[in-house]
């Protein structure tokens, strides 16, 4: 993320951090599914400022055929950041070493749920589009890709959904915002599988204790329950709403 | 909202459920599920039946099974047969030296699954050129609805419209003849309100109300 030269802002006041929330407490989340006709399967993520796009297709005919297995499915992710989505930086929009290297993280989280050998031969196709970036986008990604893979139907062991930890003043805190991970002492993106606390992605940025390490992910798998709930959700709501309309 | 009685053709109340969601403490063996730890989940977004431990998928696309009826479309035209589009990550081949008729690029067929093998090569047999008509496609995983217990859905739908149907298991449905607009019109219905109770009854009105 582009570090724009400033002075450090104070991250934590009277135990409040900069946008008043508790050490301990998610930004307002918001999941729907199902928002794109097209696509096979779709999601919509609100979570603080972070506003974010997936769509899901497959599984379909493996485009390049070279790169198809014959044992199992290929899973192709695409997260992209779209140029209005951030103040400043992005002018210029496609792939960039960011992007890819973080649409590679989010395939793997993905390769570990999904039964991809019951569709050999075939790609599944992931594209993760941000419109707005406020921090933890990757994150937000990941939670929303999981609702359109199962809005597509794919079958997968789980739901995978994720948050980012990090350190403030020695402490650590749930769900960095982009000041935070600009300013803090360190941010930490964890991806877990909710049934059973699987981790499916740990990355770090900045220095962690082994005990901090230790509280960080603790911190982080408490806040699952609660983002696994609203996914799930989603996916209801968005069948319940179907029989109404019918109803 | 769920105001509707439930019907007394076995129709029990199903729940939605999702990946990963808990469906029993035991090992179950039940399509669209896995079991770890000696507990069995959901592995996909479906409809659960709790009394009949069934599992029915809402949405997915189509894996060719064997002796699956299909529709498709002849896309290429090779020496030793047809490869056929049949609405699916992967393409049916039919051999010419078993097929009677010589077909041509585009032609829409109805053909059976004669094998499928590991890595989902599917030969057809039996085909069929299909001559006029429409096609209406569908969601697959909404087909076993359209045809409905042992034909009954099927067999309402041709008495009532008297057209010439054929469904494909992979969501294509061809019509012909008769009352064919309102039969797709039906067709559509089904699709819409497959994951609800009470259908057949609803279908059976939309036919009679607007089949005079």
């Amino acid at each position: 993320m582009m570090v724009v030269q400033m002075e450090k802002p104070k991250l934590l006041i009277d135990g409040k951090r900069v946008d008043g929330r508790a050490l301990d407490e998610l930004r307002p989340l918001k999941i729907q599914a199902g928002v794109l006709n097209k696509a096979d399967g779709s999601a919509y993520v609100e979570w603080g400022n972070n506003r974010i796009l997936a769509a899901v297709y497959g599984p379909r005919e493996c485009v390049p055929r070279h790169d198809a297995n014959p044992y199992r499915a290929v899973i192709h992710c695409r997260y992209l950041m779209a140029p209005f989505s951030t103040l400043d930086e992005h002018g210029r929009s496609g792939p960039n070493r960011r992007s890819i290297e973080i649409s590679k993280v989010i395939k793997e989280v993905f390769e570990n749920v999904v039964f991809a050998e019951r569709f050999p031969k075939t790609a599944i196709d992931i594209f993760i589009e941000v419109l707005q970036a406020d921090g933890g986008t990757r994150c937000a990604g990941i939670t929303a890709a999981a609702v359109a893979l199962a809005d597509a139907g794919i079958p997968m062991k789980d739901l995978p959904c994720a948050v980012a930890v990090g350190k403030i003043e020695n402490q650590v805190a749930l769900d960095f915002g982009k000041l935070e991970d600009n300013y803090g002492d360190g941010d930490m993106p964890i991806a877990v599988a909710p049934r059973n606390n699987e981790i499916l992605l740990l990355q770090m940025d900045g220095m962690f204790t082994k005990d901090e390490l230790r509280k960080a992910v603790e911190l982080a798998l408490t806040a699952i329950p609660k983002i696994n709930a609203l996914q799930v959700d989603a996916l209801k709501k968005h069948y319940a709403m179907k029989k109404e309309i019918e109803g | 909202m769920l105001k509707r009685k439930l019907s007394n053709k076995g129709e029990q109340m199903a729940r939605v459920v999702v990946p990963g969601e808990l469906l029993a403490d035991s090992p179950r063996k039940t399509n669209f599920t896995y079991v770890e730890n000696e507990k069995t989940y959901s592995s996909i977004l479906g409809l659960f039946d709790e009394v009949g431990f069934r599992l029915i998928p809402l949405e997915g696309v189509y894996v060719p099974s064997l002796y699956d009826i299909v529709v498709g479309v002849v896309e290429e035209v090779k020496f030793a047969g047809y490869t056929v589009d049949i609405n699916s990550p992967y393409q049916g081949f039919l051999p010419a030296k078993d097929s009677r008729y010589e077909y041509e690029l585009g032609d829409v067929i109805s053909a059976k699954v004669k094998q499928v093998d590991e890595v989902k090569n599917i030969i057809l047999e039996n085909a069929r050129k299909l001559r006029e008509g429409e096609i209406v496609e569908i969601s697959p995983a909404k087909v076993p609805r359209v045809i409905g217990k042992k034909n009954s859905m099927l067999n309402l739908l041709r008495t009532a419209t008297g057209s010439e149907i054929i469904v494909g298991n992979n969501g294509r449905i061809w019509i012909k003849g008769g009352n064919s607009a309102l039969a797709a019109r039906a067709i559509l219905k089904i699709e819409k309100e497959a994951h609800t109770t009470g259908l057949t009854e609803r279908i059976e009105t939309l036919l009679r109300e607007e089949g005079k």
